[in-house]
């Protein structure tokens, strides 16, 4: 597992910056985000409820409601060389469920209850290929066979309340899947399902994943999903970006205290299968966002916290290889010369 | 399918029943013969009607007859205050005036408050659905009567007086825009219509239903936009904006057909009022129609019709949230197999 | 729990949405009116008592020349009436005329001062101008007939293209004698007016404005103040809209979430009651209801003029056993809901009693859907009220926004809009605050459904 596998990032994002008119004014619940997603790779995108993961990733797809979202001057969603934060609805539309699939938490509500899982599928291909009804039809019975649904002949025909919840998230999957989408953006697809079909629903996509050389952009809290199917990963926290690493170092050198605290919270090795699925507890609380710490956002929760913390916000910065982080004294600190070696 | 439909109506026998002992003991908290005679009623007097309507024998034993007649619909009652009918005549006479009205503004503003509503919920919270909603809470915050008496003034009063070269509607009134055959089903003539003189229609018709759906407007639109909006916070309408499906595919294929389950149910609880007819507008148009006879009934201390209208009312009340429930199963197919 | 309300997070966002705050002020303002007439700042009395001519118009409406005619001929008879009176009893002897000239009022509106001599010349100024102002009406009367009669001849054989000329130089010569009447009319107008205003003056400082108040808004086909009815129906709209709603959100809540709560029998109870009731159209069973109050001893109890405040025992009965159904059901889905959270679950684990629960946790976890629920069934109520007036089976006996529009009707079709006009806008400030407010109330629960 390297940082970047291929180098060639299909997807920047820049100073995303997504804010909400509400009754209470304007929130701010994604803060200057940037990242890249690599043709191949799995991001995994972690932090705690509320940080604001769900946010960026429809900010990307644009499926926040239009008239209550504003998204910052600066911010840049840079897909096959233009910004699509600027794109008119068109171009989006062109680009969702083609190029960007995204599949979402609840497969139980994620599927229209009136129509049968096969014209739902066939919606999909319908807008963006030119194939016929038939070859469509066969299109979506492969696509149910290729995430491992039985009788997908017969399964076409049947409504969503019809199918499992497991099952359900397999139809999804297939459903962002069968246009063949460079990314993949996958918003806590196993959090409502049970232990043993999430482990099948993450092989299956990691399967997908080397058979259509999709990008995932995979959104949760759980850090052992993490651990098991991401190359590398961004941490949030509030809004903002905190930190980026690969999978290794993250685990093993967090130099947040955020993602170090994160870490610690889950119960050692060994105890895996008994491990609460509920996300990781952190002394305190996420402070609110319409009532930001004026200094970092973690300050109030940080065990390390300085004064320093109190007055200024960190900068995303390097203090070491290629490891931007985004605190003023950062752990497990390693050198260039020592992480040459 | 079937076994849906059974279920349904076995559980609805218990609640007729319950009507139909609710709408008899009302009427006689107060001695109705004794309200329909006056005071200056002989003993004699009272002592003959109270025998002819059974009224003197023990409540059970007028319950079970009564339930008898409406097994078999019968209700040859003479009417008390119009001389010479029987209460079935009454009921078969009313129900073409009622319909006339009733059919036609029930269909007309389900679907325009349809249209209404989508144009609402497509531009939901922009100044034109915000516009849509003010006016549906201002119609609605303005009597019934009101629209009937100002329907009247400007729709048919006015141009009257004025004489204007457009009078088409009458200021009120009935004439029978159809001549009816009957078809004799079980022992009971239900009519149909035969040759018609739609000019009828308009004069005395029209004005009366374009009114009632002025009216239904605001009520109608609001309801079938918070349907929309209900509608459209749900995740498979995120699904399928991901899908890359546009804004109008979304609502009326994804949305509409999850809507009409809620709107379905609503245009059927209208439904009886298709029968009652809209009271008031009979009344004010002095159309002979059932909700008009009722009235006039109530008024006159009518007993023996009343008590057969409110039960029949009810009858058909309960059969219509009957064909509601069969209609949603065949809507939502979660309900179809359950 | 009312606190609680007051301090959750909807009650909040609601106390920011100005409209609905302007909303509730303008209820505020209703009810105190409500509370003023209660204590007998419009009583009954002033309801009916005459104030002027019947179907006087109110003050946007101009007055044409047909209905000054009429209006002052209503003054100069009334005023004739009474001094002739005056007349036969000053001609006995010993007799006096002044008592006869008290007698007569118009609310605050009375007889000059003076004695019976002092008023007689202007008395027979007046009604010599009212005779000679006759006459000239008359030949006005006749001069449009004739000019309208020219006009559709004219209309005619100008539809056939013939020659006109001569019709229209008459049409000409009648308008002309009409436009010389014109002036002399008004002035007669003015002589009578000023003669009537000497006979009867505007009452001045406080009475004047009480008695400009009270004709406002004209007054009805008996002569009585509308304005005062309307405001007095505030009071009965008040009665109806909060007696029932608060007996019908009682009910409605109470067997809600003990049906929801304790399941069983009780709800298999509580559900077939609720679907027998809506199985029957609403309006029939109001009616019904209202017909079952008309039993001749409850009738009786309840129209007693000695007691007004229970004539209106049967409309609450009525409304109140009809309305519930609907606020039970909302509460039965909400408290189902609530039944499930973990806290419920918690203090049912601790061992509390159930009814302790019922009373302490989940009623008062109601408490939005309750205030929504009343602001509906007071709109529903008063709307109900208006319709059930109309049929018969309403408000009797005391004036009401119902009783107003019902009267009104016939005056429409007279042009006369003010009886109906008055009753609606009154009503429809009410209703409109209060549908404000319970969408308001809604919303801020249901953020979502904006
Ligand atoms: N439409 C909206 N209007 C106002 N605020 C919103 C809206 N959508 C999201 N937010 C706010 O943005 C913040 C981030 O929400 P987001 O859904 O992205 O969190 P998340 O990280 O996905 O959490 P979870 O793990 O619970 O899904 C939250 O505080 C939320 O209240
Ligand atoms: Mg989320």
């Amino acid at each position: 597992m390297t940082n970047a596998p291929d180098a060639k990032p299909v997807l920047q994002v820049r100073h995303l910056t997504t804010s909400f008119r509400t009754d209470d004014g304007i929130v701010t619940a994604v803060d200057d985000v940037s990242f890249d997603v690599f043709a191949g790779e799995t991001l995994g995108v972690v932090g705690e409820s509320g940080c604001g993961k769900t946010v960026t990733s429809k900010s990307i797809m644009r499926l926040l409601p239009e008239h209550l979202t504003i998204y910052g001057e600066q911010s840049e969603v840079i897909f096959e060389g233009k910004n699509i934060i600027r794109a008119n609805e068109r171009e989006m539309r062109k680009i969702r469920g083609d190029k960007i699939a995204m599949i979402f938490q609840e497969p139980m509500t994620s599927l229209n209850p009136v129509f049968t899982v096969g014209w739902q599928l066939d919606e999909a291909l319908k807008y963006h290929t030119n194939l016929s009804r038939k070859q469509r039809r066969e299109k979506a019975i492969e696509m149910l066979r290729l995430v491992e649904i039985p009788n997908p002949e017969r399964r076409i025909h049947e409504y969503p309340h019809q199918l499992s919840g497991g099952m359900r998230q397999r139809v999804m999957i297939a459903m962002a899947l069968c246009c063949e989408p460079d990314i993949l953006i996958a918003d806590e697809p196993t959090t409502a399902l049970d232990v043993t079909i999430q482990a099948q629903i993450l092989d299956l996509m990691n399967g997908l994943k080397e058979k259509l050389h999709t990008a995932i952009m995979l959104i949760t809290h759980d850090l052992g999903v993490v651990a098991q199917v991401c190359d590398r990963v961004m941490v949030m926290y509030a809004g903002r970006a905190i930190e980026f690493g690969s999978v290794r170092e993250i685990f093993h050198e967090p130099q947040h205290p955020y993602t170090n605290a994160l870490l610690e919270s889950i119960p050692k090795r060994g105890s895996r299968r008994s491990r609460s699925r509920r996300l990781p507890t952190i002394p305190g609380i996420v402070p609110s966002l319409r009532n930001l710490p004026k200094g970092c956002r973690f300050n109030d929760r940080c065990p390390a916290c300085q004064q320093r913390c109190i007055d200024e916000e960190p900068e995303l910065i390097n203090h070491s290889l290629d490891r931007p982080v985004r605190c003023h004294f950062p752990l497990n600190q390693k050198t260039q010369t020592e992480s040459a070696h | 399918m079937w076994s849906y439909i059974v279920r349904k109506l076995v559980y609805n026998v218990p609640v007729y029943l319950g009507i139909i002992l609710l709408t008899m003991a009302a009427l006689r908290v107060r001695d109705p013969v004794a309200g329909y005679l006056g005071k200056n009623a002989t003993q004699e007097q009272i002592d003959r009607l109270t025998q002819d309507m059974g009224l003197d024998r023990p409540f059970y034993e007028q319950y079970g007859k009564f339930l008898w007649q409406i097994v078999r619909l019968d209700f040859s009652e003479e009417s008390w205050a119009q001389r010479g009918r029987t209460v079935k005549q009454i009921l078969i006479d009313a129900i073409p005036p009622s319909m006339s009205i009733t059919v036609p503004s029930v269909v007309a503003s389900a679907f325009i408050a349809l249209v209404v509503s989508l144009i609402s919920a497509y531009f939901r919270g922009r100044l034109i659905d915000r516009t849509l909603v003010f006016f549906a809470v201002l119609g609605m915050s303005i009597s019934y009567l009101v629209y009937i008496i100002f329907g009247q003034f400007f729709g048919a009063f006015l141009p009257l007086h004025q004489q204007w070269e457009f009078t088409p509607f009458a200021i009120q009134g009935y004439e029978a825009w159809t001549s009816w055959s009957h078809l004799s089903v079980l022992g009971l003539n239900i009519p149909y219509p035969n040759g018609i003189k739609f000019e009828n229609w308009i004069e005395y018709c029209m004005l009366p239903v374009i009114i009632g759906v002025i009216v239904a407007m605001g009520y109608d639109t609001r309801f079938y936009r918070a349907v929309m909006v209900e509608e459209s916070n749900k995740d498979y309408i995120v699904t399928a904006m991901a899908k890359g499906a546009s804004k109008p595919k979304i609502m009326f294929v994804h949305m509409l057909k999850n809507a009409m389950i809620p709107i379905i149910t609503r245009i059927m609880a209208t439904l009886p009022f298709l029968i009652t007819g809209s009271i008031l507008l009979e009344m004010y148009f002095n159309i002979p129609g059932m909700g008009r006879e009722l009235i006039t009934a109530l008024i006159a201390n009518d007993f023996p019709v009343i008590q057969a209208f409110v039960s029949v009312l009810a009858l058909l009340f309960i059969l219509s949230i009957i064909l509601t429930d069969v209609l949603y199963a065949l809507v939502d197919p979660r309900v179809r197999l359950s | 729990m009312i606190v609680k309300l007051i301090k959750s997070r909807g009650m909040r966002r609601f106390s920011r949405n100005r409209l609905a705050m302007f909303s509730l002020a303008v209820i505020i303002v209703y009810f105190l009116t409500a509370i003023a007439v209660m204590l007998g700042a419009v009583s009954r009395d002033d309801t009916k008592e005459r104030v002027g001519p019947n179907r006087l118009p109110g003050f946007l409406e101009p007055i044409g020349a047909e209905k000054r005619y009429d209006f002052d001929k209503w003054w100069v008879s009334e005023l004739t009436n009474v001094f002739e009176r005056a007349a036969r009893e000053n001609a006995r002897a010993g007799g006096d005329p002044r008592a006869v000239l008290d007698e007569f009022a118009l609310a605050e509106r009375t007889i000059a001062d003076g004695s019976y001599e002092d008023l007689k010349p202007a008395f027979d100024a007046m009604t010599e101008a009212w005779h000679e102002l006759d006459d000239v009406f008359a030949e006005q009367l006749d001069l449009d007939d004739e000019a309208f009669a020219i006009r559709d001849e004219i209309k005619e054989l100008q539809a056939e293209g013939e020659d006109v000329a001569d019709l229209q130089a008459e049409l000409e010569e009648v308008e002309a004698l009409l436009a010389e009447l014109a002036p002399r009319a008004e002035a007669l107008y003015q002589q009578v007016e000023a003669n009537i205003e000497k006979l009867l003056p505007m009452p001045s400082g406080f009475a004047g404005l009480v008695y400009s108040l009270r004709t406002m808004l004209g007054t009805d086909s008996k002569g009585a103040s509308i304005a005062a009815q309307a405001v007095y129906s505030i009071k009965i709209a008040f009665q109806v809209g909060f007696v029932t709603a608060l007996v019908a959100v009682l009910i409605g809540t109470i067997s809600g979430a003990a049906a929801a709560y304790f399941g069983g029998w009780v709800d298999h109870a509580v559900l077939w009651v609720v679907s027998t009731l809506s199985s029957i159209p609403y309006l029939v069973l109001l009616a019904v209801f209202v017909y079952a109050f008309q039993a001749p001893a409850l009738a009786e109890w309840f129209n007693n003029p000695e007691r007004p405040a229970l004539a209106l025992v049967p409309l609450y009965a009525a409304f109140g056993l009809t309305f519930w159904i609907g606020t039970c059901r909302v509460v039965r889905g909400e408290v189902l809901k609530i039944k499930e959270l973990e806290y419920v679950q918690a203090a049912t684990a601790l061992g509390f009693g159930r009814f302790y629960i019922l009373l302490r946790h989940i009623i008062p976890n109601t408490a939005h859907l309750m205030f929504i629920n009343f602001s509906l069934l007071f709109i529903g109520a008063i709307k109900s009220e208006v319709i059930l007036t109309f049929l018969g089976l309403g408000v009797k006996g005391q004036p009401s926004w119902g009783i107003m529009i019902s009267h009104g009707a016939d005056g429409v079709t007279n042009f006369f809009f003010w009886e109906v006009g008055a009753a609606t806008v009154f009503m429809f400030v009410l209703v409109l605050a209060f549908n404000i407010v319970s969408d308001a109330l809604q919303d801020a629960f249901d953020p979502k459904h904006v």
